[in-house]
């Protein structure tokens, strides 16, 4: 090709349809996202709400939202503190099992040595519960596991129990039953993507590793998880994320209430009672901010423990 | 040549945006000559229908929460030439049909004549809020007037504060004691409904009888919250004063106190809400309950599994009015305020309560106990007037004795938010999942959620 010889003008930058390329995806952030948010923290600041069909405010208040959000109520609990602890516990009893099982999974899948046939099937089988709408998951626990559900009716049909437990109403077994969803609808995720992490390891090394004698406990521990951690905090961060985000499992498992005593009461269930009949987006806005606020401090504290190793 | 492919490319991609809002407005003009077709062809059809007045709108939109209306509309009311009726149709559920039916009322005064809201329907627990606003209007200025024949409280559920009448009911909800004739039998000795009535018209008695039920492997009702109406119903203090405090009746706290005991005693299902499965299924055959709260259009249309043919007891049922007169939900028909056909609307009203051929036609064909006393006093005198479901027993005439008796008294804008949110809460405390302090306090979370304005306890 001749034109490859020609002298070339120097001043030419393509850098420019760099950044007309990602124009539109600023423009989307900045519409849709950007300013909803600076909007959420402005309402914050007032009193708005709806009492019945009459229309209060917006007065601006200050930080009286947020004062009040952390007032104790008259059992001297801190409402905001209370449910955020719900969303954490929740949170920890369905990530953990989810990392860990995803973890073992992915090192199972990819491992030349345990070469498991048929790895598309059940990869799409351990897929397959993301699928469900989240809610019609709910749903379907609700119904299997009700007074009168099928779980009761094998319980008492074997004589395992006397009297049919209310599974929804005690708080260990509504608690296990929304961390058990979240695990089933989320470990084939994190397993699919820690599997693509540990497939970007150069083979070469878990081979001089094993030459070097070393057993498949130490490769784990010392080539496999140090290689694969930058994958791990991000999945560890958006798993955070979407925990602290927790909504519609237990708002449909509860029909919105957190049974019992509001001990399945997430952050978001909560922000959600005041949209509801009050339209309150003074209080709505300061639960927003402070759900914010927790979720930066959270991702920045995993990021930085998690990836120390990694940035050396 | 690359530079056109990159430009063309980034073009595609701004104008793709572009698209994705252009779309949006293009749309209701789209929509407008599909709405204004029938508009069009009315001038040559408006000549015979004289009730449709020119300076009238064209369509009319009704708000409803299920299709039970609809159904009475379509079948009975003939609607004027060149006009075209839209329902919007929202569940109740998670407070969805009234935020929307909010949302159109705030929006009223702006909206297109076309797009505004020409009544609305209400239910007994949150009339109020719409009755006591500007939202409505005054329908005895509409040309409904004549509310000789309503009964008094569903007259005064739709009235503000002041006494303007802003809504009718199409339906009268007196809620009777549905009791199991069989049941009945082997606990009382009878099943005769003035006999059964005598022996269950005190909460006293009812309680010493739900004992002897026990007593014989029966339960005396299948809900925690069964008779929660009857008691509700009957306050004499509102449920949030002129102060905004939040107030317990002593109806409210005698309820309290005897559902601790039918929880703790087993007279009940702690377990069961009103509308759960658990008592739900106790209305098949081989239920154990003696006794159900409902009016009309419970008995009719909710107690599907006490009229199942293979499973249910379809027969084996009759009604009393019970320990408390009481009334339980009903349908009222709203004017809004701002609404483009004040006459049509005033004539839908008008059908519905005075027009004696339609408020017939619900009794018989549609199991109602209409809000007209002239046509339920003939229906209650007809000897030969019975339901099967009930045995025999003419309904219409148990219920028009207990209307007298059914008061519209202390209602606030809060009463649902306060109902239900006193059940939902207790029902863990009756369970025995919390103590009372605590069910009483998320009470007052839940109210204050709703309502930022009222001081709870």
């Amino acid at each position: 090709m001749g034109r490859k010889l020609k002298p070339r003008k120097t001043g030419v930058s393509y850098a420019k349809w760099g950044y007309i390329f990602i124009l539109p995806f600023f423009i989307t952030y900045f519409i849709f996202t950007l300013t909803p948010q600076i909007m959420t923290i402005y309402n914050s600041f007032f009193e708005n709400y709806r009492n019945g069909l009459k229309q209060i405010g917006p007065n601006f208040v200050g930080l009286r939202n947020y004062v009040a959000l952390f007032t104790p109520d008259k059992s001297g609990t801190i409402g905001m503190l209370k449910y955020f602890g719900n969303t954490l516990i929740l949170w920890v009893m369905g990530a953990v099992p989810q990392v860990v099982i995803a973890l073992l999974l992915a090192v199972f899948f990819t491992s030349y040595r345990l070469n498991i046939k048929g790895q598309q099937f059940f990869k799409t089988v351990i897929y397959m519960p993301n699928l469900i709408m989240a809610a019609a998951f709910s749903m379907l626990f609700f119904t299997l596991f009700s007074t009168v559900g099928p779980v009761n009716q094998i319980l008492l049909a074997h004589g395992i129990v006397e009297k049919s437990v209310n599974f929804l109403g005690l708080k260990i077994s509504v608690r296990i039953l929304i961390s058990l969803m979240n695990f089933l609808m989320w470990f084939g995720n994190t397993t699919i993507l820690l599997m693509a992490g540990i497939q970007g390891i150069d083979q070469n090394m878990f081979e001089a590793a094993e030459i070097d004698g070393a057993n498949s406990l130490q490769v784990f521990f010392r080539v496999t998880l140090p290689l694969l951690a930058p994958i791990l905090v991000y999945t560890v961060i958006t798993a955070m994320i979407g925990g602290l985000q927790m909504f519609d499992v237990p708002q449909v498992l509860t029909n919105g209430k957190g049974t019992p005593d509001r001990a399945s009461m997430t952050m978001v269930m909560y922000l959600n009672n005041y949209l509801g009949t009050s339209k309150n987006y003074g209080m709505a806005g300061a639960i927003s901010v402070v759900l914010f606020i927790v979720s930066a401090g959270l991702s920045m504290f995993v990021y930085n423990s998690l990836s120390k190793q990694y940035r050396k | 040549m690359k530079k056109l492919i990159a430009m063309l490319l980034a073009l595609v991609m701004v104008f793709a945006l572009c698209a994705c809002g252009q779309q949006a407005a293009p749309a209701p003009a789209a929509e407008a000559p599909a709405a204004e077709a029938p508009a069009a062809e009315a001038p040559a059809a408006e000549a015979p229908a004289a009730e449709a007045p020119a300076a009238e709108g064209k369509v009319f939109n009704i708000y409803a929460w299920n299709e039970e209306f609809k159904g009475f509309f379509e079948k009975y009311y003939t609607v004027p030439e060149g006009v075209t009726v839209n329902w919007i149709i929202t569940p109740s559920d998670n407070n969805a049909y009234q935020d929307k039916l909010d949302t159109t009322l705030l929006n009223q005064a702006t909206a297109p004549d076309d797009e505004k809201v020409d009544l609305f329907l209400a239910e007994a627990d949150y009339i109020q809020k719409y009755a006591d606003s500007d939202f409505t209007q005054d329908i005895t200025a509409l040309g409904v007037n004549d509310f000789s024949n309503a009964y008094k409280y569903t007259v005064q559920a739709a009235s503000d504060e002041n006494g303007v009448v802003k809504g009718v009911s199409f339906q009268c909800c007196p809620s009777a004691l549905i009791y199991r004739r069989s049941i009945a039998k082997d606990v009382l000795g009878t099943d005769d409904p003035a006999e059964v009535q005598a022996k269950l018209d005190s909460w006293e008695k009812f309680e010493a009888v739900a004992a002897d039920a026990k007593a014989k492997g029966y339960y005396m009702t299948a809900s925690f919250a069964e008779t929660y109406r009857p008691f509700s119903n009957n306050c004499t203090s509102a449920w949030v004063d002129e102060n905004n405090n939040l107030q317990f009746d002593d109806q409210i706290l005698a309820w309290i106190a005897q559902t601790e005991k039918f929880c703790e005693n087993e007279y009940t299902l702690a377990d069961s809400g009103i509308w759960d499965q658990p008592k739900n299924d106790q209305m098949f055959a081989d239920g154990k309950t003696m006794c159900f709260f409902g009016p009309a259009w419970y008995f009719n249309f909710c107690m599907g599994n006490a009229q199942d043919p293979e499973k249910g007891c379809s027969g084996d049922w009759a009604i009393c009015e019970g320990p408390a007169a009481h009334f339980w939900g009903g349908t009222w028909l709203m004017a809004p305020a701002g609404t483009d056909n004040p006459t049509l609307l005033a004539d839908i009203m008008n059908t519905f309560i005075n027009d004696a051929d339609v408020c017939e036609k619900l009794v018989v064909n549609e199991a109602q106990f209409s809000n007209n006393q002239a046509v339920n006093a003939k229906f209650a005198d007809d000897p030969s007037f019975g339901s099967e479901f009930l045995g025999g027993q003419n309904p219409v005439a148990v219920f028009s004795a207990m209307t007298d008796n059914i008061k519209w008294e202390n209602h606030t804008i809060y009463d649902q938010a306060c109902n239900e949110g006193l059940q939902n809460a207790l029902q863990q405390y009756f369970q025995g999942l919390v103590d009372k302090d605590t069910a009483l306090n998320n009470f007052y979370l839940s109210i204050n959620e709703k309502y930022p304005d009222v001081v709870t306890p």
